[in-house]
């Protein structure tokens, strides 16, 4: 994903702001990392460069 | 949900196009995409949103046409194929790709110009949620598609191993006037259900098709139709 993803995204369950933590970037794509609610704490993982927003209840039933 | 799981693996990701949209498909796909581009008008600039883009079929066709848009859906299979191919044709400047959830989009309200879904409402086992989604994040345009209670399709619905949820005309006016929404256009097609398109090859399919957009022309042609395609506006 690219860095201003993050102007438009936000926590899919309260609508707060997200924190971008990056693990790995390639040219100006993230490539690994995670996003972390301000307000809840959810994290939300970076996989493979597609920012996976699936809340957590639906992450385990709809494995990568 | 259904098709949840079915689209989430790689086989059936990659195979997903050509299975559907090659020989009589091609038509289908070609129909789909004038709907989509007739609906949401000028793309230059806007902010346009996919939800259950899948392998990115109008979510590429939509960057080329200079829309900055988002393409989101729950499989990571079908999402790596539409990034493939946004790389190709270049678009991928302004184009994302993320997985996310159709009830709970992680976007702030009236963020987008335009939100629209393709072959979504059929596997929708919450319509009403899902469209209220849509119409929270847009500010202006929503557009979908809706397969029909009262057509060929319900026929076909009884052969396919997933079935679909079928809409009639008033269940869908319902489910606008429950997510706020106001009704610009609504069109519709296809008298012979896309199951019947894409067994055929393409040569059989062109003339088939000039006969049932004739007889979808007709004063009853609305009724026979089995999908429709609705534009609203917030």
């Amino acid at each position: 994903m690219k860095r201003d993803l993050m102007d438009i995204i936000c926590c899919p369950l309260d609508k707060h702001d997200l924190d971008l933590d990056v693990e790995s970037e390639e040219d100006d794509e993230v490539v690994a990392g995670t996003l972390t609610c301000t307000d809840c704490g959810e994290t939300y993982p970076i996989e493979d460069g597609i920012p996976n927003l699936l809340p957590p209840d639906m992450r385990e039933e709809t494995p990568a | 949900m259904k098709g949840q799981e079915w689209y989430q693996a790689d086989e059936v990701a990659a195979e997903y196009e050509d299975k559907r949209f090659s020989g009589g498909g091609r038509l289908i796909d070609r129909r789909e995409k004038e709907a989509v581009l007739d609906a949401l008008g000028p793309l230059d600039g806007k902010r346009v949103l996919e939800v259950a883009c899948g392998t990115g079929r109008f979510t590429v066709l939509c960057a080329q046409r200079g829309a900055d848009i988002t393409g989101m859906d729950i499989s990571a299979a079908m999402l790596r194929e539409g990034r493939a191919k946004a790389r190709d044709v270049g678009v991928d400047d302004h184009l994302a790709f993320m997985r996310g959830d159709a009830a709970r989009l992680p976007f702030p309200d009236d963020y987008f110009d335009a939100v629209f879904a393709m072959r979504f409402f059929h596997l929708a086992d919450t319509p009403a949620k899902f469209l209220s989604e849509m119409a929270r994040v847009s500010k202006a345009d929503v557009f979908f598609d809706t397969f029909n209670r009262y057509s060929t399709r319900s026929l076909y619905n009884s052969l396919l191993p997933m079935g679909s949820r079928l809409y009639s005309t008033s269940e869908v006016h319902d489910l606008l006037r429950g997510a706020g929404l106001t009704l610009r256009s609504d069109a519709h097609d296809f008298v012979l259900p896309y199951g019947f398109y894409r067994k055929l090859p393409g040569w059989l399919a062109d003339p088939i098709r000039d006969a049932d957009v004739a007889v979808g022309d007709t004063p009853f042609g609305d009724h026979l139709a089995s999908v429709s395609y609705w534009h609203a506006h917030v």
